[in-house]
């Protein structure tokens, strides 16, 4: 059998050395009422070339999503993902090992995730981060619960332009331990905070504001962060597009406490959803609570810098039911992706893409608003907009899908309210004659 | 070696970006100016050659799977087959948009409705989510799974049953679901202690979360009991498909009288581990149980794939999106390659080897318990000790023999289960690998009792000797702080 190196005489002769004359001796444990006793009805085993071909067939199944540039992001973007990313984490040695818990044998994977760390730390203003949870949502999720632990309340609030799944991830992980979540309303493209200083009290634990939003909207985060620390509650802030931290202010210079990251821009591909990587970032006070692993650096016995996964007492192997999360396995292999991705983009490239993506969707903008086709909202954003159609949204997603664009979100699968109101995001991968096709596509009225 | 930012020079460049189309567009008309960074953030430059070296240089400090023996217990450290791989890489997959019509992306949800089917059949369970990331993600959704079904009955249960030989992820995923957590002893033969599980199982108890084969390496020959025990107060019986690789076409959970079952794709199906993932954890229910899975199923209509709201009692949404995909088509691969005959054979292999490396090894190290065992054997290095040597001190010197180390010190549990070795083969090694890593491991009982130092100080050629740990967690150094002096 393919993968199986040992032939059925190797089998039978080591069967003979452990001292049985069957293979039957050695499984009497499992009682003879619950064997399975018949083949297994899956298909298989076939070989190679069969399993190609029906693998390519099925991906044939999909549209060439190559060719049909995403006008949609809504928490999952196209990036341009520079080709070294992928031989990198292609090489065995860091996509076959395990979690370095021998690290003699493992510094790969530490001094990247070291590496990792300090990238976000530089790029958050934080002081400590944990580079992997498994995404933006479960990142954000653990936050809250870290809040709670940290401030001994348990009232949350939530603008309404957090992603929508990761505001219902936060409901599943928070439900069990009676947290109650309040939701704030939004305004056009951001949040409307009007309300805010009447729903803080004494047992707020924590505000959570994404930015740029779910509506690609930036918040004036800095605006409220004094309001939320004389409640003693935490600011909590939730990034889906961390591209945008190449040119936005660090959160740490604007008052926030925990920022809760999606990583998938730096590196990593749609992937029709995942695996994408989430990341925390906070202040060195609120180590002992941060969920998951965390690289330190050290020296080994001949005093050679070495690196190690450090403050171990937080985690679940070794705290079991008192341990801070029950994370394990995390999405390890994607530090590696945005650890060589912002290295590669570095201080002037992130800049360079973070600033594209900007003009870009402001470009298109500013083109929709001219067509008369779109009603338009004024509020900052970085690479995602909503606008209001007042063509028939169908339409306009047939227009687009003809001329092989993948068209825009339609809000109202998330938000009811927003009938016809279309959530485009724009990245560098768009060409300035693109956009100006786009326009034109949508520009005639039927 | 050096960090990224110690190889770092003022203008240097990793990329090439087409220049601004879009000069008439000024940044200071899109965004406020107190939202702008007012210095560029300080990420290294260097260039795409200094990357590259860079990156090869560290992977070559790792010791993958392709590169030997990898025996971590309870791990399933398996060979991860280069088929998965590339076919994971199609560009029609991983352009793929998790938020557009479902109309563009039947070729994605076909691979998970029939992944879905293959898990169940596998199993015995009715229907599985594939959304959980991870294992302790799976086991989180399940325990949720088990706090509604409760809920909805109008019942509340505060007491989850765990087994003292379980892994950390179960205590601590039934505390994050809001458990109580009741430690269930081991018995003298290495499963569950029935008359105390007797005792324990209660209504106020929702259920007992039992890895089967356990973290000994046993079947629990007791477990039609066990389902009977935790079945008569009403109670779930929760399957941790950790060690699933040892039943595969032998025997079914679901036809064992578990309730829910997670996986790990990243264990029995060859997903590779990735430096600590990313995996899979799928999810398995009976159907009493579907109505409380997370949110969304795939589903089929004779003509569509499509994606299914579970409902109003639905734990909710776990994570963003649906699942890590590229990870479940991994997967999907290997079950076709393997198919029916391949799967059993894996199981029989992987038990095999275990044995063979038990009785191979049990005059050297005592295993914990002396009987057959499954996919993995536990051994200890206790009787060591008297010569100052302690299991870490033999993981480490195997290191030097060109291995990497089984799990040690786990599991624990007194009075059986101290200073362990569990070690599991799988099915990807040949017995020619298997008696070198055996050779080495009476080599080394040998040199512990005529050189213990050259023990004791060992590794002795890995890229770096043993890390200073007290060190790192005394002066914490989490991030590179030095300004670079070439800037």
């Amino acid at each position: 059998m393919k993968y199986i190196p040992n032939t059925d005489n190797e089998k039978k002769g080591m069967l003979k050395e452990i001292g049985v004359s069957s293979f039957n001796e050695l499984i009497r444990d499992i009682p003879e009422n619950i064997r399975l006793n018949r083949a297994l009805s899956i298909p298989g085993p076939f070989d190679e070339e069969e399993i190609r071909e029906q693998v390519h067939m099925i991906a044939g199944k999909n549209v060439d999503f190559f060719s049909f540039k995403p006008l949609i992001g809504a928490g999952a973007y196209r990036h341009s993902i520079p080709e070294v990313v992928k031989a990198i984490v292609s090489r065995e040695e860091f996509y076959t090992s395990y979690t370095p818990y021998q690290p003699e044998i493992s510094q790969g994977n530490l001094q990247s995730m070291f590496e990792l760390q300090t990238h976000l730390a530089r790029l958050t203003g934080m002081d400590v981060v944990v580079p992997s949870l498994y995404d933006g949502a479960s990142a954000v999720a653990e936050a809250v619960l870290m809040a709670v632990r940290i401030t001994h309340k348990n009232r949350t609030i939530v603008s309404s332009l957090v992603h929508p799944h990761y505001r219902e991830v936060i409901a599943t992980y928070t439900k069990p331990h009676n947290i109650e979540i309040v939701e704030l309303p939004f305004d056009k493209g951001c949040t409307d905070f009007s309300n805010l200083k009447n729903l803080l009290n004494s047992d707020t634990a924590a505000v959570v504001v994404q930015s740029p939003n779910f509506f690609g909207g930036i918040e004036n985060i800095a605006a409220i962060a004094s309001e939320i620390h004389n409640s003693d509650a935490l600011l909590i802030q939730s990034i889906a597009e961390s591209i945008s931290l190449g040119l936005l202010n660090a959160p740490a210079d604007m008052g926030v406490d925990i920022v809760a990251g999606e990583s998938q821009s730096f590196g990593m591909d749609l992937n029709f959803g995942g695996p994408y990587n989430g990341f925390l970032a906070t202040k060195t006070r609120f180590l002992r609570q941060l969920p998951g692993r965390i690289a330190g650096e050290t020296v080994d016995r001949d005093g050679k810098r070495a690196f190690v996964m450090t403050m171990r007492a937080r985690e679940q192997d070794i705290k079991r039911e008192k341990a801070i999360s029950n994370i394990c396995s995390n999405h390890a292999l994607n530090i590696v992706a945005a650890n060589v991705y912002l290295s590669l983009l570095g201080k002037n490239g992130l800049y360079e893409v973070a600033l594209l993506n900007t003009k870009a969707a402001h470009y298109l903008k500013e083109k929709l608003a001219e067509t008369n086709n779109f009603e338009i909202f004024e509020y900052p954003f970085f690479n995602e907009f909503i606008v209001k159609s007042k063509m028939d949204i169908d339409e306009v997603k047939d227009r687009l899908f003809k001329r092989s664009f993948v068209p825009p979100l339609c809000v109202n699968k998330f938000y009811k309210k927003c009938e016809n109101y279309l959530l485009f995001n724009v990245t560098e991968i768009f060409k300035r004659e693109e956009l100006d096709e786009i326009v034109k596509i949508l520009e005639v009225s039927r | 070696m050096k960090l990224i930012y110690e190889k770092s020079v003022k203008g240097r460049k990793g990329y090439f970006l087409r220049g601004d189309s879009y000069k008439e567009i000024s940044l200071k008309d899109c965004i406020p100016q107190h939202a702008l960074t007012r210095t560029k953030k300080e990420l290294p430059e260097v260039s795409e050659v200094d990357v590259v070296r860079h990156f090869t240089a560290l992977s070559k400090l790792n010791y993958g799977l392709d590169d030997g023996f990898y025996p971590l217990g309870s791990c399933t450290m398996k060979y991860n087959p280069k088929l998965n791989e590339s076919l994971a890489l199609l560009d029609n997959f991983i352009y793929a948009h998790p938020c557009v019509d479902e109309d563009l992306v039947q070729g994605s949800l076909q691979i998970m409705y029939e992944l879905s089917h293959y898990l169940s059949e596998i199993t015995g369970m009715d229907q599985f989510t594939l959304s959980p990331s991870a294992g302790a993600h799976g086991e989180l959704a399940g325990v949720l799974v088990m706090r509604k079904y409760f809920m909805d009955k109008g019942e509340l249960r505060h007491k989850m049953l765990i087994p003292d030989s379980a892994h950390g992820t179960n205590p601590a995923s039934a505390a994050m679901a809001g458990f109580n957590v009741v430690e269930v002893k081991s018995n003298e033969r290495g499963g569950i202690d029935l008359a105390e599980l007797h005792k324990l199982m209660d209504e106020d108890t929702a259920g007992l979360m039992l890895t089967n084969p356990n973290t000994v390496g046993l079947f629990d020959d007791n477990i039609e009991e066990i389902a009977k025990v935790v079945h008569s107060k009403d109670g779930l019986l929760y399957y941790d498909g950790a060690n699933l690789n040892a039943l595969l076409g032998i025997a079914r959970p679901g036809d064992a009288g578990f309730d829910i079952a997670h996986l790990n794709l990243h264990k029995t199906f060859s997903t590779p581990h990735g430096g600590g993932g990313p995996g899979a954890g799928p999810v398995g229910v009976k159907k009493h149980l579907i109505q409380y899975l997370p949110t969304p199923i795939v589903s089929y209509n004779g003509e569509k794939y499509f994606f299914e709201d579970v409902g109003e009692k639905s734990i909710g949404r776990l994570r963003a999106f649906f699942g890590n995909f590229s990870v479940l088509l991994k997967a999907y691969v290997w079950i076709l390659s393997m198919g029916d005959k391949g799967l059993k054979e894996t199981a029989e292999t992987s038990i095999i080897n275990a044995n063979y490396v038990m009785s191979k090894l049990k005059n050297f190290y005592k295993p914990v318990y002396d009987r057959f065992c499954m996919h993995e054997c536990v051994l200890t290095g206790r009787e060591y000790k008297e010569y100052g040597v302690k299991t870490l001190d033999i993981a480490k010197r195997l290191m030097d023999y060109g291995f990497h180390p089984p799990t040690i010190y786990f599991p624990h549990f007194e009075p059986y289960a101290e200073e362990t070795i569990m070690i599991e083969p799988t099915e990807s090694e040949s017995k020619e690998n298997i008696d070198l890593f055996i050779d080495a491991m009476i080599k080394i009982s040998h040199e512990i009792k005529t050189d213990a130092e050259l023990v004791r100080q060992a590794p002795h050629v890995t890229p770096v000797s043993r890390p200073d740990e007290a060190r790192a967690v005394k002066n914490p150094t989490l991030i590179f702080k030095e300004i670079n002096e070439n800037r």
